[in-house]
C-alpha cells in the first residue's frame, strides 16, 4: 500500500546505511496507512537515541522529549486527549535503562498507548556501549572483558506485571512485524512491541544473521491469554520466540480508570469551563459571615 | 608518568583522576565525554579499582554518594543534560557534606540542545545547581594540561572541605589533543575522614544524612555550611592575570573562551591598545577581589563567554557599577573567533581614547 500519507518530504535521515531502523520506519508507515490513521490524529512520542529519531521521520504530531521519559509524556498526552493514537517509540537503552522505572509503572497504569522498542542490544547514538539488553559476553570499548550482567528481559517483566499486550518482532520480517504493530495499535490498553533490530555499526555480535538464526515464531497453538505459558515463552533464552506472547483484556485502561471520560467523551482541551461547578467549588472556601 | 605525551582532554583527565587516587568511577554514556567512561573501563580494573557503567545518571550520582560515604575518592562524569539529572544527588552530597568530583564536559543547551561545545552551565555549576542553600567548588581549566592539573586539586579540595567539586570542561577541551605532563605534586595535608562509614567497631556510629528535622537544627547546619563556604572563598581563589597594571580594557573569560581572548588581547597589544585579561580558574569561589581591584584602575571590562551571558553577572557584582561591563558571547555551539573579540576590543577602546 502507498504510504504517501505518512511520508515526509525532503528529510535527511541520520542513521547509518543498513541500519535496522530503516525497515522499522517503513513497516510502521505501512501499518499506520493500512489502519488509516491520519497523521493529524497520530502523536509520535520519543526519548533520546538512534531509534528515538524515528518520530522526526514520518508525518505525525511529534513530541521528542527527555532521555528515558517518553512513556510518562505519552500517558499524559493520551489522558488529555483519548481521541489521539499515541505511540511511544525509542530504543532499548532509552526505554529499559534510563526509563526503566517509567516502563514498569506505565505497564501498571495501562494507558491505551503503543510502546514500540527498537531492541538492538547496544547504545548506538553514543557509539557502542552495552545496553540493558546486551547479551552476556558482548564486548564493547567500555565492557572490555564482556558484559557480565543478566540481560533485561522486557517481555517477562511486562507479563509479570500483567501488561495488556506483549509482543516481540524482528525488523528483518516486514510482513509479520507489520501485523504485530497493527494488532498492538488496535489493542485497547498498553501494548508493548519489542523489535529485534541489528545495529550494523556497533553490534557485531547480534547481526541480521544472528537474529534470523536465533529467533522463531510462536506457533498457532500458542494461546496469548495463557499468562503462565506466555511467561515461560518470554524466559526462553535463545532461540527467542517472536509474535504476540500475551493479551490481557481484563483491565480498564488508565483513561477509563481516571473517571473523567465516563460521562463526557470530550477531550480535556475541547471542554468549556463549567461556571456552575467552579462557583460551587469557590463557595466551599468562603467562610460564612 | 612524567614524560610529555599527547592525549585528548577526556582521556587525560581520566588518567589524572586515577593518579590522584580515584577509587571508584561511575558513569552513563553521553556525548561528548564517552572517552572518559571508555578509558576508565579499561584502567580502573587494571588498578584494582571500581568501574561501573550505570543504568542512568541518577544511578551514577547515587553510586558516587554511596562510595563517598565510605571515605573513598570517587567521581562521575557526564555532559550538560546528564549533569542536570545529577543535581538532586549533588544537593544531597552538599547537605551530607561528602566529598566528590563531578566532571561536566559541557555541550549546547537548553534541553537536549546539541553536542557542540558550550559554557552554558556556568550558573548551574557556581550557584549550587540543585535545591537548597549550598555551593559546589567549580574549576574552569582552559588547556588539557590545566585540566590534568585540576583533577588532583579537585579531589584534594573535595576532601579538605567535604564538598562536591565540579570540573567544568567543554566539548572542545574534552575532544582536543594537547601535549601534557602528569605532575605528581605533593598532596595537601588533609584531615582524617573520621566521618566515613567504615564500621562502628569500638567507636560511635557515623551517620550520613541531609535530613535535619528538629526545629532550628537545619538552620544551624546551614550556618555551618556557610562558614565553610566562606573559608573556601577566603583560601581557594585561583585566577590568571595578564598586563593588567596599565590596561585600559580588561577582557574576562574562562575555559576555552579564554584561549581565544588570550590571542585577541595579544593582537590588540601589538596594535597599541592597552588590553589585558583576567582569567578565573576557580569559577566558584570567584576572583571577586582581583576584579574589584582592577575596576579601580581602568575604564572598561569586556566579558567573553560561550553562553548568552552568565559569568558576566559575577563580574558585574565584583565591579559594583564602578566602570562599564560589556558582554560578548555566542551560544548553542557557536565559538567566538579571535577577530570577533579583537573587533569588540577596538570598538570599546577607540571612543575611550578620544575623550
Amino acid at each position: 500500500m502507498d504510504t504517501e500519507i505518512s511520508n515526509m518530504a525532503d528529510i535527511d535521515i541520520a542513521w547509518c546505511p543498513g541500519c535496522g531502523n530503516f525497515p522499522i520506519l517503513k513497516i510502521l508507515k505501512q501499518a499506520l496507512t493500512e489502519l488509516t490513521i491520519e497523521p493529524t490524529n497520530l502523536v509520535m512520542v520519543s526519548g533520546i537515541g538512534q531509534a528515538a529519531k524515528i518520530s522526526h521521520y514520518l508525518k505525525a504530531n511529534v513530541f521528542n522529549g527527555l532521555h528515558g521519559r517518553a512513556l510518562p509524556a505519552a500517558t499524559a498526552i493520551k489522558a488529555a486527549n483519548p481521541a489521539l493514537t499515541v505511540i511511544a517509540e525509542s530504543g532499548d537503552g532509552d526505554m529499559y535503562g534510563e526509563g526503566g522505572n517509567h516502563f514498569l509503572h506505565t505497564i501498571r497504569r495501562n494507558p491505551d498507548i503503543t510502546n514500540i522498542v527498537h531492541n538492538n542490544m547496544v547504545y548506538g547514538l553514543t557509539k557502542g556501549q552495552a545496553s540493558p539488553t546486551s547479551q552476556i559476553g558482548f564486548k564493547t570499548p567500555v565492557q572490555v572483558a564482556g558484559v557480565f550482567l543478566e540481560p533485561f528481559n522486557p517481555l517477562a517483566v511486562a507479563i509479570a506485571l500483567n501488561a495488556s499486550f506483549v509482543a516481540r518482532a524482528f525488523s528483518g520480517d516486514a510482513e509479520q512485524t507489520k501485523e504485530i504493530i497493527k494488532q498492538a495499535v488496535k489493542h485497547k490498553g498498553y501494548a508493548l512491541v519489542d523489535i529485534f533490530q541489528p545495529c550494523v555499526s556497533f553490534n557485531k555480535l547480534n547481526t541480521f544473521e544472528w537474529f534470523k538464526k536465533n529467533s522463531y515464531y510462536l506457533n498457532d497453538s500458542h494461546d496469548p491469554s495463557n499468562r503462565n505459558e506466555a511467561f515461560k515463552k518470554a524466559t526462553e533464552n535463545g532461540p527467542f520466540p517472536l509474535g504476540i506472547f500475551y493479551i490481557n483484556q481484563d483491565n480498564n485502561s488508565f483513561e477509563e480508570n481516571i473517571g473523567i471520560y465516563q460521562e463526557n467523551q470530550k477531550p480535556l482541551y475541547e471542554r468549556d469551563l463549567d461556571i456552575g461547578k467552579l462557583k460551587s467549588l469557590i463557595e466551599t472556601f468562603i467562610v460564612a459571615k | 608518568m612524567s614524560e610529555r605525551i599527547l592525549m585528548c582532554g577526556n582521556e587525560a583527565l581520566a588518567e589524572a583522576a586515577i593518579i590522584a587516587g580515584c577509587d571508584a568511577y561511575f558513569g552513563y554514556p553521553i556525548t561528548p565525554q564517552n572517552e572518559i567512561t571508555a578509558y576508565m573501563s579499561k584502567r580502573m580494573p587494571e588498578e584494582g579499582r571500581v568501574f561501573v557503567q550505570s543504568e542512568s545518571e541518577l544511578a551514577a550520582i547515587n553510586m558516587v554518594f554511596g562510595a563517598s560515604a565510605t571515605g573513598k575518592r570517587t567521581m562521575t562524569s557526564s555532559s550538560s543534560p546528564g549533569i542536570s539529572l545529577m543535581q538532586e544527588g549533588i544537593s544531597y552530597l552538599a547537605g551530607a557534606e561528602l566529598p566528590s568530583v563531578i566532571v561536566n564536559v559541557m555541550r549546547g543547551g537548553p534541553g537536549l540542545g546539541n553536542i557542540a561545545p558550550s559554557q552554558g552551565d556556568y550558573f548551574q555549576a557556581t550557584r549550587g545547581g540543585g535545591h537548597g542553600d549550598y555551593r559546589t567548588i567549580a574549576l574552569g581549566p582552559s588547556t588539557v594540561q590545566e585540566l590534568v592539573d585540576c583533577m588532583p586539586l579537585a579531589f584534594d579540595l573535595a576532601d579538605q572541605y567535604r564538598i562536591p567539586v565540579v570540573v567544568l570542561a567543554d566539548g572542545i577541551l574534552g575532544q582536543m589533543m594537547e601535549p601534557i605532563v602528569f605532575n605528581k605534586k605533593p598532596r595537601r595535608s588533609l584531615p582524617p575522614k573520621d566521618w566515613a562509614l567504615t564500621g562502628a567497631k569500638g567507636r560511635e556510629q557515623n551517620i550520613v544524612r541531609s535530613l535535619w528535622l528538629p526545629e532550628g537544627s537545619l538552620e544551624k547546619h546551614n550556618y555551618k555550611l556557610q562558614a565553610k563556604y566562606q573559608q573556601v572563598q577566603k583560601n581557594e581563589v585561583l585566577c590568571e592575570q595578564y598586563e593588567v597594571d596599565d590596561a585600559e580594557i580588561i577582557v574576562i573569560a574562562y575555559g576555552v573562551a579564554a584561549r581565544i581572548v588570550r590571542s585577541a588581547v595579544k593582537k590588540a597589544r601589538q596594535e597599541g591598545i592597552k588590553a589585558g585579561w583576567i582569567r578565573p580558574i576557580t569559577l566558584w569561589p570567584f576572583p571577586t577581589m582581583q576584579i574589584a581591584k582592577a575596576a579601580d584602575e581602568l575604564s572598561i571590562f569586556l566579558v567573553v563567554e560561550m553562553s548568552m551571558g552568565q559569568m558576566v553577572e559575577d563580574v558585574k557584582l565584583a565591579v559594583a557599577g564602578k566602570v562599564p561591563v560589556v558582554f560578548y558571547g555566542r551560544a548553542g555551539g557557536g565559538v567566538p573567533s579571535v577577530d570577533q573579540v579583537l573587533e569588540k576590543i577596538k570598538q570599546l577602546t577607540i571612543p575611550v581614547k578620544k575623550q
